[in-house]
């Protein structure tokens, strides 16, 4: 029998209530879900290389120019981001859903607030942060100038 | 001499309770209906759920017991997070209108009481007690202080189900045993005296088992004792993906002295 | 096998996609064997691609190399299993039960199947019109 007040996936995008693990972990499920999706239109866009250099010129123009709109370096861009977001997330994860780099067992204290997420578990995160930032920028300006900083 | 305490006994101010209200033997869609309460200072929600209770609407159900955070009857999702309704003063919340819904991902008794049976099943499965494999002692396993320290934490547990309401996991995933029964599953695990790793692997190690938290951390940030069950369920994977390559060996502490007194009661 | 293990190689295999996509975004900028490195040079009239990082013989180019081709394959296995072990995960959290589940285990394993003869099938045959 199905669970009658079950809260469902939509509430894992409770942005406020819950704090930031939980935040992350819903763009973590989501950006997986996007790379997983978009592999699937790589491997097809990509076995397209077989048909000859006209075929291939053409997709990539069109997909650098989708119905005749500059719209390339935008999803590219975005693909980064969430490449990079789920890379880094899920090297964290690595560590922290091992048993590793997190405080030992401690006494709880009022008001309670949970050291699990708290020390190096919470370094990483932003460590990790200004690592996604600054290759994201990277990253961008490679896609839409061509420089490479 | 009369003592007189400032402000006590004076309404501050009134605020508007939004309450869930379903019963799952009429034939109706949950519903929200409001309430205005006066408001004391040093009430809690719990007291405005009774207050509610006692002089506007009786058809209202809620459960409590101790009303000091002890017996963990009164979890209840308080403006969008899961607290212990006892535990929560009205005005520390600082809104005018407080929406009252009974835990999420289980099925609802009536109005705010939720169907816990699911917690209970999930807890016991995971063999809550020490195993050990010899008969029944008539003496204590000795323990040290430091090897106690361990588990200490994840001894804290009050059983008050807020845990599985804010799981993500728990949101889709019925089958999952859930952040409550997983951190008790540690607690006996790392306690030197147990010797019943094994028998709890296969279920710990399955589809539905300890690898379907994501560690998404809401089960600790709403535990009202900070048990941080998050914490005992990572430390639970490292023991369990250690225990791929070298298998876990646990050293069940030693039988004290036998105590004539046991005996005799046994 | 037990969902530990499964989970283990989920781990691992994440960390080689980073070692390895790295490796596959630095191709597309750093390491691309071309002069200009663009994605796209556009010839000044009109939308024809005269040569960039993604122009054909570019990308022919990497295709043809024994060591490119062999890192395509290994990024995409590694990624073929952790994607679709994950899109199980996720699955089987969404429909939890025992024929649900049955259903999404196989019906993953033959598209992770179909995905990776797919794309083996372009890296086997690139490196076949290189001459190895």
């Amino acid at each position: 029998m199905a669970i009658e007040n079950k809260k469902g996936w939509i509430s894992w995008f409770n942005p406020i209530k819950y704090g930031f693990d939980r935040w992350l972990f819903a763009m973590h499920r989501f950006t997986g879900i996007v790379i997983g999706l978009y592999l699937m239109a790589h491997v097809f866009e990509t076995s397209n290389i077989l048909r000859g250099p006209l075929t291939w010129n053409n997709v990539m123009v069109f997909l650098d120019w989708p119905f005749g709109i500059h719209f390339g370096p935008y999803i590219l861009s975005a693909l980064l981001l969430v490449v990079v977001f789920h890379a880094l997330n899920g090297l964290r994860l690595t560590i922290v859903e091992n048993g590793l780099m997190l405080v030992r067992p401690y006494r709880p204290e009022y008001p309670y607030k949970p050291k699990s997420l708290a020390g190096w578990n919470f370094a990483l995160k932003i460590v990790l942060g200004i690592l996604m930032i600054v290759i994201s920028v990277f990253g961008i300006v490679y896609i839409f100038t061509g420089v490479i900083l | 001499m009369e003592l007189v305490l400032k402000g006590f006994g004076e309404v501050v101010k009134t605020v508007t309770f939004r309450v869930r209200r379903y019963d799952p033997e009429k034939k109706e869609m949950p519903k929200y209906m409001e309430y205005k309460v006066p408001v004391q200072r040093g009430m809690t929600v719990l007291d405005g759920v009774l207050y509610i209770k006692e002089h506007l609407d009786p058809s209202l159900a809620a459960r409590y017991s101790c009303r000091m955070g002890i017996c963990g009857s009164c979890a209840m999702i308080i403006n969008g997070k899961e607290r212990l309704a006892c535990q929560t003063q009205i005005l520390e919340l600082n809104k005018d209108l407080i929406k009252v819904d009974p835990l999420g991902n289980y099925d609802t008794v009536k109005d705010l009481v939720p169907d816990l049976n699911k917690l209970f099943k999930n807890h016991e499965s995971v063999k809550p007690y020490i195993v050990r494999e010899e008969a029944e002692p008539y003496g204590e396993y000795i323990q040290l202080p430091e090897e106690r320290e361990k588990y200490a934490l994840f001894t804290e547990c009050i059983m008050c189900g807020a845990c599985l309401s804010a799981c993500p996991t728990m949101a889709t995933d019925d089958l999952y045993l859930g952040p409550q029964a997983l951190a008790q599953a540690y607690r006996y695990i790392a306690d030197s005296r147990d010797a019943g790793f094994n028998e709890r692997l296969n279920l710990l190690d399955s589809k539905h088992g300890v690898w379907r938290c994501h560690f998404a951390g809401a089960c600790s940030e709403v535990c009202p004792k900070g048990v941080d069950p998050a914490l005992a369920i990572q430390l639970l994977r490292g023991v369990l993906s250690k225990n791929v390559f070298i298998k876990y060996k646990q050293n069940p502490a030693k039988l004290g002295p036998e105590r004539a007194s046991i005996k005799e009661v046994l | 096998m037990r969902e530990s293990k499964i989970m283990l190689l989920q781990y691992l295999t994440g960390l080689f996609i980073l070692v390895l996509g790295t490796f596959h975004m630095l191709l597309l900028s750093v390491l691309a064997p071309t002069s200009n490195k663009v994605l796209y040079q556009y010839a000044s009239t009109n939308h024809t691609l005269i040569g960039g990082t993604l122009y054909y013989s570019t990308v022919t180019a990497i295709y043809h190399t024994l060591l490119w081709g062999s890192i395509f394959e290994l990024l995409l296995t590694f990624l073929v299993f952790h994607i679709f072990n994950g899109f199980r995960i996720i699955l089987s959290e969404q429909f939890p039960g025992a024929k649900a589940e049955k259903v999404i285990t196989y019906s993953m394993l033959i598209l992770g199947l179909v995905i990776f003869i797919w794309g083996s099938r372009t890296i086997v045959l690139m490196l076949l019109q290189g001459g190895i």
